[in-house]
């Protein structure tokens, strides 16, 4: 397929981009450009994360506004999917097809022969621990497995831009490292990974660059260190100890919220920015506690709902 | 269009069809079943039931055994013909609506169009290659009912009158007609697939085709229309003309994120 257009810097470019269904814009005048490398897209339920990709895969035609990817506008251009792979949110596998059914239908469509599908799909299954499931109907997978049959499927191609949807969703700590690791080696490979969460927990694993959309608009196009500097305010953060610690020291904790128990093993705390949090666990350690873990997530993805983000 | 895609699909989507028994049972039990039981209820009446009906109707004694023959001879075939194939006519309607709109409006509803629509395949692939995957198993089904039905009504007759009274020239061209109107109800599928949300509003929506259909034994019963070879080789121009016409507004009006 011939590349008409293609800047160093930019593989995919958003201008002024609206998709409507009916009365709802799912997409507000969304300009953005996203070059090789890993690009993320962070948004809670409902911001549009979703139809984004689908625009960018050529799924949906734009309302207003231009979608271009390599050149090329993905919703006219067929040639151009066969060099992009996209996960849905949903796994999007035929039930009453085998695994290897499946990925042979895809493969093929993709222009792939039987004995390269066969062989990629071994590899991909083997990595992510389902090569058991290789016959199996896919309506006899559990969710996680299906995510991950899922996932060979849009890397069975050995796509130059892979698109993820939430890519890890369901799926075991083990397979999920596989899957990271996965955008990490297409990252370095020069190819270009865009992937959409609402978890934060996901976006902070990764250094680079992200996208914070809500209600279909861009709020943020930020790296970790800025989103750590911009979002980490006057937030809630939990705080797991592997003790328990006694009421009366977590009632101390400076920014105290509340505790799961007269015996607390988890805290709630207010802190102003990420360096408060450091001096609350000072604070805890100082007084023989031990950490076990500390949860910002649901503050943030909750806060990002309500439209309190921080500038 | 590259052929090896369209196959693809179409392959896909006659194994799921025929990997669910819950679709593929009552479409292939359904229709047999009565292939086997109208053919013996036609053939009861007309040989015993008959005569004590008219009896009892016009209350006229039929005492003549070769008459209750010729007559019941007679009904049957009438009744093979004119009644019950306009009857199992309506078999690639009903056939072609469930696995054509499995195919369109199932994709939809079971979210599986995404994965397919972010592949390198065309409108054109898409669409050709589910319109086999309906029309090849519709097709078939069609002529396994007929030669059952067909069979039946041959065994029955020819063991009390000793002649097979099927395949005849109006029958024959009954089977014809159906792929058209397979075809037919392929393309209503399609154009209004983009339109429902399921399965179910795609099936109820494009059996309306059978409404006309189930017309043709009422106006022969009635002497309005004689089903002869005339009559079918004009149903067959008609439906010829509609298959052309739906399928071209399908093909033009077909988008593939009509079945997201």
């Amino acid at each position: 397929m011939a590349i008409k257009s293609e800047r160093a810097e930019s593989i995919i470019r958003l201008t002024n981009l609206t998709k409507k269904f009916g009365r709802v814009t799912a997409i507000n005048n969304v300009s953005l450009e996203f070059s090789k490398g890993l690009n993320i897209i962070l948004g809670p339920n409902g911001a549009g994360k979703s139809t984004l990709l689908r625009c960018i895969d050529g799924l949906y035609k734009a309302d207003n506004g231009r979608v271009s990817v390599l050149g090329e506008d993905p919703y006219l251009s067929n040639g151009l999917k066969t060099q992009m792979s996209l996960l849905s949110d949903n796994y999007a596998l035929y039930d009453h097809l085998s695994v290897i059914g499946n990925l042979k239908f895809f493969g093929r469509l993709d222009g792939l022969k039987d004995a390269e599908i066969d062989e990629s799909a071994k590899r991909f299954l083997k990595e992510l621990d389902a090569m058991q499931y290789i016959n199996s109907r896919v309506y006899q997978l559990s969710r996680g497995t299906k995510q991950k049959v899922a996932f060979c499927r849009s890397v069975l191609n050995d796509p130059r831009i892979l698109l993820l949807d939430e890519p890890t969703a369901f799926l075991d700590a083990s397979a999920s490292e596989v899957v990271r690791n996965f955008m990490l080696n297409y990252e370095k490979e020069g190819r270009t990974v865009l992937f959409v969460t609402q978890k934060l927990d996901e976006v902070t694993r990764f250094n680079g660059r992200v996208v914070v959309i809500r209600r279909g608009s861009v709020v943020k196009d930020v790296t970790i260190e800025q989103l750590y500097g911009s979002m980490l305010r006057d937030i809630d953060v939990s705080i797991r100890l592997a003790t328990p610690i006694s009421l009366k020291l977590a009632k101390s904790i400076p920014g105290f919220q509340e505790a799961n128990s007269a015996k607390p093993t988890m805290v709630k705390i207010r802190v102003r920015d990420y360096k408060s949090i450091n001096k609350v666990l000072s604070y805890l350690i100082d007084n023989d506690a031990y950490i076990a873990s500390v949860d910002y997530i649901e503050p943030v993805i909750s806060g990002l709902s309500s439209g309190k983000v921080g500038d | 269009m590259d052929l090896g895609k369209v196959l693809a699909i179409t392959s896909k989507d006659m194994k799921e069809v025929f990997s669910s028994v819950s679709i593929y049972g009552p479409m292939i039990g359904v229709p047999s079943f009565f292939a086997l039981i109208l053919p013996i209820l036609t053939y009861y009446v007309a040989i015993y039931a008959g005569p004590t009906l008219a009896e009892k109707l016009a209350s006229i004694a039929v005492t003549s055994t070769s008459a209750v023959s010729m007559s019941g001879l007679l009904f049957i075939n009438f009744f093979s013909v004119n009644v019950l194939g306009p009857i199992f006519m309506t078999m690639p309607i009903l056939t072609a609506s469930v696995i054509a709109a499995d195919s369109f409006a199932g994709e939809k509803e079971r979210k599986t169009s995404e994965a397919l629509l972010a592949t390198p395949v065309s409108s054109s692939e898409l669409l050709l290659g589910k319109v086999l995957a309906s029309f090849i198993p519709t097709t078939l089904l069609t002529v396994f009912v007929f030669a059952i039905y067909g069979t039946v009504i041959n065994t029955i007759v020819y063991g009390t009158f000793q002649v097979y009274i099927l395949p005849t020239l109006p029958w024959i061209m009954m089977l014809m007609a159906s792929p058209f109107l397979a075809i037919a109800t392929i393309g209503l599928v399609v154009l209004i697939s983009a339109h429902v949300r399921g399965t179910k509003e795609a099936q109820q929506i494009s059996t309306i085709l059978v409404l006309p259909i189930l017309i043709i034994p009422f106006i022969s019963v009635l002497g309005i229309a004689d089903l002869s070879v005339t009559f079918f080789t004009a149903l067959i121009a008609v439906l010829f003309v509609i298959d052309l016409v739906i399928m071209y507004i399908s093909a033009k009006t077909f988008r593939k994120e009509g079945i997201l």
